[in-house]
């Protein structure tokens, strides 16, 4: 398999390889951290480039990289990075665009959305490599029919919360999961200029849409009883594995784990509640491969690059570690699974993330906003929402 | 004039805690009436805990009344059952407090055994002991070394370093047992003589084995089969940074306590102060310098990053331990004809070393537990520490594997334990220098 | 031996002199280090550290052969030039910072995402295919922004000194000489990275009221609290273990001490474990005591109390050991001739043991007071987030961030964005409050009398 990948690979880009080595940071672990490895051997078998991984933990990449790279200190790659990070990493001036080294054809082979994601300025910063958003996860132990409809959804989630179970829980104070919440109200983060770049100064999350999803937020602990307080990531995702909670909202990064617990499980977009303006759609991540643009050897990164992201490459990932593809042959090989189709169908209702640099400014507002809300019964949501925005505003307007 | 200041004090005291009081009864108030998932919930347990406390108290209180009686009437003297219940009642309080401070490390070791990897386990606990049902206790029914065997997946150990580690256990129950044997002869002094050279064998032994230990000797490909490896880092890394401490402090501690130039309060003061500024603050200009030194992920790289950290506090507490000396011996010396220098090394020096084993214990504890530095300056898996690895556990991209911490928890806490225990009473005896002489 | 000059006559001249021979020495490392380089071209930049080591050794035996009294600096000096280097010098530069927007967005560094195809024509136009202004998004022009061209690894940092609807003018030609058949040239403006003054700090006082003064009362009261809280359980386990009549007492204190012998990085994360208000084990505890779950963490003051209990239990097994050493060097005769005089134990302990322990336990509590005030490792560990978020405040400040973890979270985590200008004006902000806090505690303890001898 590995090698008729590599034929055809060679015979696609046929292009002339230089011997060298480079260095590949990583934020991988388990079986996609050994299928990177043995990809990065099969490239080194075709091409004679050295391919050296290195673990680096996700949340010290953007840091390093910046810091790094013009030093001569970074990786020649990363793999991956998700687009938020990627706006300001390219203003930073530490990563290549990359237009001119990929052709129209590659591009147009892309999901929309993936090529949107990793566009800024009106250029290519990454190779998108696969695609996530979170969905609704549920045990079909405890779940045999998914809900059809929020009522489903509700009477099932709390009919299971006793004392011992959970129905429903989720990473209650985290931004990027409870977004869909904010979507599915009208709001947004950015607006968007007529060329259709984001326009920061019209934050969107606040107004009565805001208010909505806050108010939404709250009622999933005081009016319905579901989420209740000190609920993470690292809880629900133990209920979950534990087979103590029936259903969880969570991305396709956590099934190799619930795969590995032995659980059988579905996966499907969040039921809309009746209360909303247009139906339920998360953040849209994509996560691609950059080029540092202080690398000695940009060719070979470049070629590695397009190594990973080939059609089938990125079905050979999904396989390791359930990650949804971004080629549009990948998806169309892979539509007959089930659990991608559970998250091309919340990909496809979903928002992509801004990847202006400006959304760095979002993230922390943005959830002291839901904390507040949630904390409680009687919280000021209207107060909440709009301090946010006067929050974000400020710290955009003091970043320059 | 005193009796209006002890007045006001008590009022400002008395004041606060009336507030603290109502703060905490707010507090109380606002605690929503949820029980704990999964816990069983005694409601008044709390008055049972306390009504066989006020039970145990009775019972020794008259076992204390009869057991003086029943002496006293053999022996004809008058003792108070007082001192006796009092040293119960003692002994009692200890252990409860005993118990509320290993309760959370009996949880996390009874996590490290569980191959479930959190710390919350949602399973129904079916156990006759209400501890264990409540999950109080750990449940050690489903226990295996799982957690354990992750951290050692794919580590290839050569027959030498095997030997070795015979070698240092051998060398370890030497040291021990001379250890017992001069606790039965406390007279013995060359049994201290041989039982120090023993554990200088077994440091110099240990940390040449640990130097030896090399990165391709661990081939599993997940981050935590790097463990060991990374407790090898830290060990190194923090035992070079103690001996720093000890190197860079014992002249400068000795100058400003023996010697009087011009200048010396200022240059005292100004070591004292440049510590105040946080160091780790100064991230992005210790990453440049570095890396203009070619020094980043290196571990002298990070060892010449946390020298700023060691010079003040041990400076000020070598001359605080030079200054409690009398300096007659140093001069008995130097009208000896030895040099300031010679009179330094031969005669002080010596005298010094338990100050110097206290700062390279406390460099080497606190150097143990730094992450911030360590993961700028250290890039991949090979060269992490355990900081940086415990870190990364708890708050991986969307992952916090407890199971895996517990246990990597368990072994890393191993060789700080062992130090600290081992040297207790340098411990005791550095900080009691320190706060007598002020 | 010469007697060292006196006065600051004497200081000025001592420092002039090392001042001399460091310098010299750096020179001469630095000539070794390219003399050695010329030879071996990648040699690690390191070496320069052990070339200007092999240079000072010489120079100064020789300085000190003329100058004898200059030996009593000679023992200050690797001390202090360890910290100069490695301390000092990244300091200044971060305070430097502080008056900067230095951040990943302004980071001094051309900005790809302005990155545009130009020819070159002598002597120094740049020609674009589109509107110069807009392909770099300059603001409104581009006159006095810097680029920088680039093509293929030969790079060069120019000035804009005038434009037109498809050219820019550069100040001058290009330190390369640009040549279409090495591919093509690329030109993109450098991102926004300057002075700003005082901007950081007028920032940090417009939110006071949210960041600044809840942050800093917080970090007092903590740090207060935790020194009150340590010392007095610490005091009363010294005492009560310090008689010579309790059995096991050894025991007690080596049992004792375990959650200061393990390494805080562990334990803390720990409590964060334990502490969560559904699933954590002490809440489980205290349910079998009848006490509903408690919202450790989450609400504020619980989490404030949670971290002061977390705190207490790290840190009362070292204010024991400080009580049991401070009171083993009270001499037993004290207790027996009181007790002789008729003292009951109670007046020997007020009259006795209490003057003993004010005066050794005041440095403990400044120096204790001192490092809770800075305790990173806690506050960050136990609660990453910094706890409930403040009404208002900003993300970086919540309701459990002290200030340095506020710092720290602003220059690099992701809810600061980068911003280490920002970050560095709150490193200021703590030195300051720091040293005032030393200086406070030095006069108390009359270490500045006492030093000043």
């Amino acid at each position: 398999m590995r090698k008729v990948l590599l034929t055809l690979f060679l015979a696609l880009f046929g292009s002339v390889f230089a011997q060298g080595a480079i260095t590949v940071w990583t934020h991988f672990g388990g079986p996609e951290l050994a299928y990177l490895q043995s990809s990065a051997q099969s490239f080194e078998k075709a091409t004679g480039t050295k391919v050296t991984i290195v673990t680096v933990p996700f949340g010290d990449i953007k840091q390093k990289f910046i810091l790094g790279a013009p030093q001569g200190k970074a990786a020649d790659l990363v793999v991956t990075l998700p687009q938020d990070q990627m706006g300001e990493m390219a203003v930073a001036g530490v990563l290549e665009p990359l237009d001119k080294y990929v052709t129209q054809n590659y591009v147009s082979s892309l999901e929309p959305v993936a090529v949107d994601a990793f566009t800024y300025g009106g250029k290519l910063f990454g190779m998108p490599m696969f695609a996530e958003s979170v969905a609704l996860i549920y045990n079909k132990k405890l779940v045999p029919n998914p809900p059809k409809n929020w009522d489903e959804f509700l009477a099932m989630a709390q009919k299971m919360t006793t004392g011992d179970s959970f129905g429903f829980l989720y990473n209650e104070a985290d931004a990027y999961f409870n977004f869909g919440f904010f979507n599915m109200n009208g709001a947004y983060v950015f607006g968007k200029n007529a060329d259709g770049s984001a326009n920061t100064s019209d934050i969107g999350l606040g107004g009565d849409a805001g208010v909505a999803a806050l108010n939404f937020i709250k009622d999933l602990r005081y009016k319905y009883g579901l989420v209740p307080d000190g609920v993470d990531y690292g809880v629900a995702d133990g209920a979950f594995k534990d087979g103590a909670l029936a259903m969880i909202l969570n991305g396709p990064w956590a099934l190799g784990d619930y795969k590995k617990a032995g659980l059988d499980f579905g996966v499907m977009p969040f039921p809309t509640p009746p209360s909303a303006k247009k139906s339920w759609g998360p953040f849209v991540g994509v996560q691609g491969v950059v080029v540092n643009a202080y690398s000695k050897d940009k060719v070979a990164a470049v070629n590695f690059a397009k190594f990973l992201v080939t059609p089938d490459s990125q079905i050979a990932f999904n396989e390791a570690g359930g990650r949804i593809p971004v080629s549009k042959s990948a998806v169309a090989q892979l539509a007959s699974d089930p659990v991608v189709k559970g998250f091309t169908d919340a990909i496809a209702l979903g928002t992509p993330m801004p990847n202006v640099p400006e959304m760095g400014k979002v993230w922390g507002p943005l959830a002291d906003a839901i904390k507040l809300a949630q904390a409680k019964q009687d919280s000021n949501t209207t107060q909440i929402a709009s301090d946010m925005v006067s929050q974000i505003q400020k710290a955009i307007a003091g970043s320059n | 004039m005193k009796l209006v200041r002890n007045v006001i004090a008590y009022l400002v005291g008395a004041a606060l805690v009336v507030y603290g009081a109502l703060l905490f009864r707010g507090m109380v108030r606002d605690v929503p009436h949820t029980k704990a998932f999964g816990s069983v919930f005694i409601a008044n347990g709390w008055v049972i805990v306390l009504g066989s406390m006020a039970a145990v108290a009775v019972v020794l209180l008259l076992g204390s009344l009869g057991y003086t009686a029943l002496a006293n009437r053999a022996s004809g003297r008058e003792r108070s059952p007082w001192p006796l219940f009092r040293q119960a009642v003692t002994h009692v309080a200890l252990w409860v407090l005993i118990v509320i401070t290993y309760y959370p490390v009996i949880q996390v070791v009874g996590a490290s055994f569980d191959p479930r990897n959190n710390l919350f386990s949602f399973r129904q606990v079916k156990s006759s002991n209400l501890l264990v049902k409540a999950k109080v206790l750990p449940d050690l029914a489903g226990a295996s070394l799982e957690n354990y065997a992750k951290l050692v997946e794919g580590v290839i150990v050569p027959a030498w370093q095997w030997v070795l580690l015979v070698v240092l256990g051998v060398l370890l129950a030497i040291a021990l047992s001379l250890a017992v044997a001069r606790r039965l002869d406390p007279g013995a002094h060359s049994l201290e003589r041989w039982q120090n050279r023993t554990l200088l064998a077994f440091a110099v032994l240990l940390f040449t084995g640990l130097a030896l230990i090399s990165p391709g000797q661990f081939t599993g490909i997940t981050t935590e089969s790097h463990f060991v490896l990374w407790v090898r880092n830290t060990l190194l890394l923090s035992g070079a940074t103690g001996l720093l401490a000890v190197l860079l402090t014992a002249t400068a501690g000795y100058a400003f306590a023996r010697f009087k130039f011009p200048g010396r309060y200022g240059m005292l003061m100004g070591f004292v102060f440049i510590q105040m500024f946080p160091g780790f603050l100064a991230l992005i200009a210790i990453y440049y310098l570095l890396s203009s030194l070619d020094l980043l992920n290196t571990f002298f790289g990070l060892l010449l990053a946390y020298s700023g950290g060691v010079i003040s506090f041990g400076t000020w507490v070598f001359k605080g331990y030079v200054e409690s000396l009398s300096p007659s011996l140093e001069e008995a010396a130097m009208i000896d004809g030895a040099s300031r220098w010679g009179s330094f090394v031969r005669v002080l020096l010596p005298l010094a070393a338990p100050m110097f084993v206290f700062i390279f214990l406390l460099q080497f504890v606190g150097t143990y537990s730094e992450f911030i530095l360590a993961s700028l300056v250290l890039t991949g898996v090979k060269s992490w520490t355990v900081g940086i690895g415990l870190y990364n556990f708890t708050t991986g991209s969307f992952s916090t594997r407890w199971g895996v911490f517990a246990a990597a928890s368990v072994i890393g806490s191993l060789p700080i334990l062992a130090t600290f225990y081992g040297f207790q009473r340098y411990f005791v005896s550095g900080y009691t220098a320190g706060a007598v002489k002020e | 031996m010469q007697r060292h000059p006196p006065g600051f006559r004497g200081l000025a001249l001592a420092l002039a002199l090392l001042t001399a021979a460091v310098g010299l020495s750096v020179v001469l490392g630095m000539l070794l280090f390219w003399l050695i380089q010329s030879r071996i071209p990648e040699l690690p930049a390191y070496y320069l550290l052990a070339t200007i080591s092999v240079a000072l050794l010489p120079l100064l035996l020789l300085f000190r052969r003329r100058f004898p009294f200059l030996a009593d600096w000679y023992y200050l000096l690797p001390a202090t030039l360890f910290l100069l280097a490695f301390t000092v010098y990244p300091i200044v530069l971060t305070m430097g910072l502080a008056f900067t927007n230095f951040s990943g967005q302004n980071y001094g560094r051309p900005d790809r995402a302005t990155e545009t195809a130009v020819t070159y024509q002598a002597p120094a136009t740049l020609q674009f295919a589109s509107d110069p202004v807009k392909a770099l998004s300059c603001d409104q022009s581009c006159v006095g922004r810097q680029v920088e061209v680039y093509q293929g690894n030969d790079r060069s940092r120019l000035k804009i000194v005038a434009e037109s609807a498809d050219s820019l003018t550069l100040n001058r030609a290009p330190s390369f000489e640009p040549n279409p058949e090495r591919g093509q040239l690329y030109v993109a403006r450098i991102n926004n990275f300057r002075f700003i003054g005082l901007g950081n700090f007028t920032f940090i006082l417009s939110s006071a009221s949210t960041a600044l003064w809840p942050v800093f009362r917080w970090n007092v009261i903590f740090a207060a609290g935790s020194v009150i809280m340590t010392a007095l359980l610490g005091l009363l386990l010294g005492v009560v273990l310090n008689d010579s009549k309790l059995r096991f007492r050894n025991f007690y204190r080596t049992a004792l001490i375990i959650s200061w012998a393990l390494p805080n990085i562990i334990t803390i994360q720990m409590w964060n474990a334990l502490l969560n208000q559904q699933f954590g084990a002490i809440n489980r505890l205290l349910g079998l005591l009848g006490v509903y779950s408690i919202p450790w963490l989450t609400q504020t003051e619980w989490a404030k109390l949670g971290i002061l209990l977390v705190n207490l239990w790290l840190g009362f097994p070292f204010m024991m050991t400080a009580t049991l050493g401070a009171l083993s060097t009270i001499p037993n005769e004290l207790y027996e001739s009181a007790q002789i005089d008729g003292a009951s134990p109670w007046q020997a302990f007020r009259g006795i043991t209490l003057p003993l322990l004010r005066t050794a336990f005041t440095p403990i509590l400044l120096t204790s007071f001192a490092f809770n005030f800075n305790n990173f490792n806690l506050i960050y560990l136990l609660l990453p987030q910094g706890g409930p978020a403040v009404p208002g405040g900003l993300p970086t400040a919540n309701s459990t961030d002290i200030l340095i973890s506020w710092a720290y979270k602003t220059a690099f985590r992701s809810e600061g964005g980068s911003a280490y200008g920002l970050g560095s004006a709150i490193a200021l902000i703590i030195f300051v409050v720091t040293v005032g806090i030393s200086v406070f505690n030095f006069r108390i303890t009359g270490a500045f009398k006492e030093e000043r001898r």
